[in-house]
């Protein structure tokens, strides 16, 4: 599938000169394809353009934009706060993809299990995935209570000591890896695709060769799965960037008993949390543009990086 | 179903002329759409507020929309006024309407003749509602601090002596509280706390609190500067924070923290309220908790602890105010509404149901709207102090709040943590110099 399509953008033959037909048929489509077309303008192209715009400028979000040239820019390399925010969400996007990946690929070939009851599985892994997160959440911490939760009464059965999972600087990224797992459902859906894809006689071929389930898995399955592998990888990233809602519920609001801002030593201060705060707290939306630029450049910057690392390990079935 | 909502949408593109906009309101009023982020039990009383005022008024007919929010957290309301889709009547925090204001969120209500109400607000409220000189907001409520004890858990530890937290005899010295706490501490047999006698900086024992106790400053008007490494913040935050959590151990405190005070706890669990702790700095507010979730607690209110023997009691008041956000469909009755909540009638309300402070002249001198322990924390009032309404009001609170949060966790020293807030925020804030 991946493949053909990778063909179809490198072998692009030049657009064929239309016919009067292919134009009239062009006419009569086009009034069906314009609301989206000028939403995507409206709610996408200008949006971006205006926040190019904006991040030159000094502005309230109110009364008129000051320009202030690269002011914005030069900021942030002063900005301690900006440094956090940038090294909270690469931890985190370094801590989630991967794991998410092994969650998502595990939960899959248990969805995959040849028994007739799978169809209660398949339901039962996939529901946190459909559940809010904002329930998620809440529920979370709840779980992740020091005192009183099953995550550490769970793991004081192995005499693990008590760890205050959402009330300690190295804890709170953890917390919000684990979790981002119970969504995992979503891509372990496309995983479990790809493994129905996976042609059965290649399996018995391997099995008369003599390979054990490991050897299957490892020299069959995952070859063929790797353009989902790199799918996933790429979304997973780009998602990892803009984490915000987990950090926002759980430290956004002021409690009583919370002094902090962003968590523990800002622990949560995460790239889009800071983005939103200079936006909607400190009244900075020029500040916020620029950030949003540099997030979309370290997104591309980081995109192509796996791309090209992906020709290593890539397997495109029949390229 | 169908029908009856056929008929709805029938009435209501009708326009406002032949009925009420919304059921309990008088006909030929037209609609004021009023937001708070505030949430039970004070959002309750808002209603209630807004109802009474819907049943007499000729003019107006608020309906009243919980949004999310927070003091210093208005995503909601920029939004929405940029959208053109924002509320008539909005209640912000009064120590960020001199930031919102300058930044163009916040319509002037001197055009409605709001400057001639000065005279009936408490001076040092409208002094908060101000920008440039002109009223942007009507003071709602106030608020003062103070220290609860809970008599039980201190009777409990062998605390039988309570003399010294007689108001009467003026504050209690941070030795003696200290003394008295530490008797409290409890462990469990794997180490962990149970029970802890005092966390200087758990709810209302801010940086504001100990700073202003401490004889800090915050801010140099004519340097235009903030100033938070202020030697005498930076004491405070030594003394209350880091020294303290040292003493109790840091990561046994916070544990305790998170297991019985998490975040989004609702207030009927509150740790004083349940006997988790012996002593709380918090508002007046928590009258109203008690009295709803807790009314047969055996607890005393004093002043919050000062460093040495003889010193003045010190406190700060906050508190919130209504304004008209920008681009308000209907100002005009949003202001006959405004004038209402934040008038008598709708302060005298909301500090019967919340034992919060009004901020009207007139309200202060009646003695049946603070019964009991209310009188305390009203009486501290003419003395209080209040946060400085600077542009910059909301980046100074994350940015002290950060230098308490590395203090209480000892990872950074208070005076380098506070210079970091004070250059960050000096930063931000030289932008808006000279301050008017």
């Amino acid at each position: 599938m991946q493949s053909h399509w990778g063909a179809a953008v490198i072998a692009a033959p030049r657009l064929p000169r239309l016919t009067s037909a292919d134009w009239r048929q062009l006419r009569t489509a086009a009034p069906f394809v314009l609301p989206w077309i000028i939403g995507f303008f409206a709610f996408t192209i200008y949006p971006i353009v205006y926040s190019l715009y904006l991040s030159f400028q000094q502005y309230s979000g109110f009364g008129d934009a000051v320009p202030v040239g690269f002011k914005n820019y030069q900021h942030m390399f002063s900005d301690p706060l900006f440094f956090q925010s940038l090294y909270n969400t690469l931890y985190y996007t370094a801590l989630a993809v991967p794991i998410g990946l092994v969650v998502a690929i595990v939960l899959a070939m248990l969805m995959n299990q040849n028994v007739r009851e799978v169809a209660i599985y398949r339901a039962a892994f996939y529901l946190p995935s459909i559940l809010p997160l904002f329930a998620l959440t809440f529920i979370f911490i709840v779980l992740l209570n020091p005192g009183f939760g099953f995550v550490n009464w769970f793991l004081s059965l192995f005499h693990v000591p008590t760890i205050n999972w959402l009330g300690e600087a190295r804890w709170t990224k953890i917390s919000v890896v684990l979790l981002a797992q119970l969504g995992a459902g979503g891509p372990a859906l496309i995983f479990l695709a790809a493994l129905r894809a996976v042609p059965t006689e290649l399996y018995e071929a391997a099995r008369l060769e003599g390979a054990g389930p490991l050897r299957r898995f490892w020299h069959v399955t995952m070859p063929l799965i790797t353009p989902v592998i790199l799918y996933d990888l790429l979304y997973g990233t780009i998602l990892g960037l803009q984490i915000f809602t987990p950090a926002y519920i759980l430290v956004g609001g002021t409690s009583g008993g919370a002094a902090y801002t962003a968590g523990p030593e800002n622990s949560l201060l995460f790239y889009v949390f800071y983005l939103y705060k200079n936006a909607f707290q400190y009244s900075d939306m020029g500040y916020a543009s620029a950030m949003a630029w540099v997030l979309f450049l370290i997104s591309i910057v980081l995109a192509l990086i796996i791309m090209r690392w992906s020709r290593q390990w890539v397997h495109y079935e029949g390229a | 179903m169908i029908l009856s909502l056929l008929v709805v949408t029938a009435c209501g593109g009708g326009g406002g002329q032949s009925g009420p906009p919304l059921a309990g309101c008088k006909s030929g009023t037209s609609l004021v759409t009023f937001w708070t982020s505030h949430t039970p039990p004070d959002s309750d009383s808002l209603r209630t507020i807004v109802n009474a005022y819907n049943a007499q008024s000729s003019v107006g007919c608020v309906k009243m929309v919980q949004v999310p929010g927070s003091e210093t957290d208005i995503a909601k309301l920029t939004t929405a006024v940029r959208g053109g889709t924002g509320p008539d009547v909005y209640m912000l925090d009064r120590f960020t309407v001199a930031e919102r204001a300058a930044a163009g969120v916040l319509e002037d209500l001197s055009q409605y003749g709001a400057a001639d109400l000065a005279s009936q607000y408490v001076d040092f409220a409208w002094q908060e509602a101000l920008f440039k000189g002109k009223p942007y907001a009507l003071p709602f409520d106030t608020d003062t601090r103070a220290l609860y004890y809970n008599k039980t858990v201190l009777q409990q530890a062998g605390v039988t002596d309570l003399s010294a937290l007689d108001p009467a005899k003026g504050p209690p010295t941070i030795a003696t509280i200290k003394a008295m706490a530490d008797k409290v501490n409890k462990k469990d047999s794997s180490g962990k706390y149970t029970q802890v006698g005092f966390i200087p900086w758990w709810q209302q024992g801010w940086h504001y609190t100990w700073g202003f106790v401490y004889g800090g400053s915050f801010f140099d008007k004519s340097a235009c500067k903030v100033t938070p490494d202020d030697p005498k913040i930076v004491k405070a935050f030594t003394d209350m924070f880091w020294n303290w959590s040292r003493s109790l151990g840091v990561s046994q405190t916070q544990t305790f923290l998170s297991t019985f005070s998490p975040p989004n706890q609702p207030e009927q669990q509150n740790m004083f309220l349940l006997g988790k702790v012996a002593f709380m700095i918090s508002g007046d507010w928590v009258l109203g908790n008690i009295k709803t979730y807790t009314p047969n607690l055996q607890y005393g209110v004093t002043y919050i602890p000062v460093p040495n023997q003889g010193d003045q009691p010190a406190t700060w008041a906050g508190g919130w105010s209504d304004v008209i956000p920008k681009g308000a469909k209907n100002p005009k009755a949003g202001y006959d509404f405004l004038k209402y909540i934040a008038g008598e009638p709708g302060q005298r309300q909301y500090v019967k149901d919340t034992q919060h402070t009004p901020v009207i002249k007139a309200l202060d001198q009646d003695a049946s709207l603070f019964p009991g322990d209310h009188q305390f924390f009203q009486k501290q009032l003419p003395a209080a102090h209040s946060r400085p309404p600077l542009p910059v009001g909301a980046f100074y609170w994350d940015q002290l709040s950060t230098a308490q949060d590395a203090a209480v966790r000892n990872t950074k020293d208070p005076a380098s943590a506070l210079a970091a807030a004070a250059s960050a925020t000096n930063d931000k804030l030289k932008q808006y110099c000279p301050l008017p």
